[in-house]
């Protein structure tokens, strides 16, 4: 465990973003990005459980642009057929990120299956996805983060994180049409 | 042509782009010619609402995208058509071999055969079936609306589009 919370891994994610297309996945993650560092570049899929890591494939394979997801594991454990497509088609250009807290955390922290019993980084691995990092220390996620976003080649973080919420979030404030057209002039500037 | 080389033109004739796919055996063809086409991105998913999350993704980034598929599949990907397509109206064509149409040898195909068109109705993706190659021509305007509209359209393929001669 890094002993953080997944909007402290998620503001050392987001302090090395700069013009990357960012796809957040569904509940309190996006909450938490929206107060983080709201910004064009963000598409904040506020439905659709387990399709932010699909959803960043195909923008990463229709795209010349850096696509950073972020992720959960119980999203991931919901879409795991994702790791197999994700495997074979890894766009160099698609940085996924997993932040694990072994829990449901939008649904009440229920306990997820990676606490018991699914390591998501040796699914990854299991699907031939390339430069997949589990990541138990916080001094290591900064590097990390740095590394994928300079590469060539796609790379996954699993990144364990501790329960609980980022104090003051509430639902993020925009409707459907703004975050798509902003996104999508982003996207295809 | 065939059946299959004739629905392959009509869907880049109007300008598809990107296709993901699960498959099929009445789209065993069509498969192939997409993967041996350069000009397009395509790529199988796993499951059809890993398809839908690929392309909506796609389209973010300019592309006009399609889903290859059996109806079965229509029924795997409801919640993403609902909350991801319909919600942020990013349109998909779905090109569906419809299984449980008159000819379908496999009886339990027949239940959600039977079904498909009103659980697509029910998710806000008007389907088209198309039961002869020669109708082919009614989906241009179709496909045109449903990009305009930014809304998704199933197109409907039984056996006897596959079956023409």
């Amino acid at each position: 465990m890094t002993g953080l919370m997944r909007y402290q891994v998620t503001e050392k994610i987001m302090d090395q973003i700069t013009d990357q297309l960012v796809v957040c996945t569904i509940g309190h993650p996006c909450q938490e990005l929206f107060k983080i560092k709201d910004r064009a570049a963000n598409f904040y899929m506020l439905g659709s459980m387990g399709m932010a890591s699909s959803i960043g494939l195909g923008l990463a394979m229709s795209s010349a642009k850096k696509v950073v997801v972020l992720d959960g594991d119980s999203a991931n454990v919901m879409n795991m057929g994702a790791f197999a497509t994700m495997g074979f088609n890894a766009p160099g250009n698609l940085v996924h990120t997993i932040i694990d807290n072994e829990a449901n955390g939008s649904t009440g922290f229920q306990p997820s299956f990676t606490a018991r019993n699914v390591r998501l980084d040796q699914v990854a691995l299991a699907c031939s996805v390339p430069n997949v990092t589990l990541i138990n220390r916080p001094e290591d996620i900064s590097p990390a983060v740095s590394k994928a976003l300079a590469a060539n080649e796609m790379h996954t973080l699993v990144i364990k994180a501790e329960i609980g919420l980022m104090p003051g979030i509430d639902l993020v404030p925009l409707g459907p049409d703004e975050i798509l057209g902003r996104f999508m002039k982003a996207a295809t500037a | 042509m065939t059946p299959t080389d004739l629905l392959y033109q009509k869907l880049r004739g109007n300008g598809l782009d990107f296709f993901a796919s699960v498959p099929c055996k009445l789209l065993d063809r069509l498969l192939k010619r997409l993967g041996d086409d350069d000009e397009i991105l395509y790529t199988p998913v796993s499951r059809e609402e890993d398809g839908v999350g690929v392309l909506a993704g796609a389209y973010m980034a300019g592309r006009k995208p399609a889903l290859v598929m059996q109806n079965s599949g229509f029924g795997n990907s409801v919640n993403a058509v609902c909350s991801l397509l319909n919600y942020y109206k990013i349109p998909v064509i779905f090109v569906i071999s419809h299984r449980g149409s008159p000819g379908e040898p496999v009886a339990a195909q027949n239940v959600m055969g039977d079904a498909v068109a009103d659980v697509m109705a029910a998710a806000g993706v008007p389907a088209v079936s198309i039961g002869h190659p020669d109708q082919l021509d009614l989906i241009d305007a179709e496909i045109a609306t449903a990009f305009a509209e930014r809304r998704s359209l199933g197109l409907l393929l039984p056996f006897s589009f596959w079956e023409a001669t």
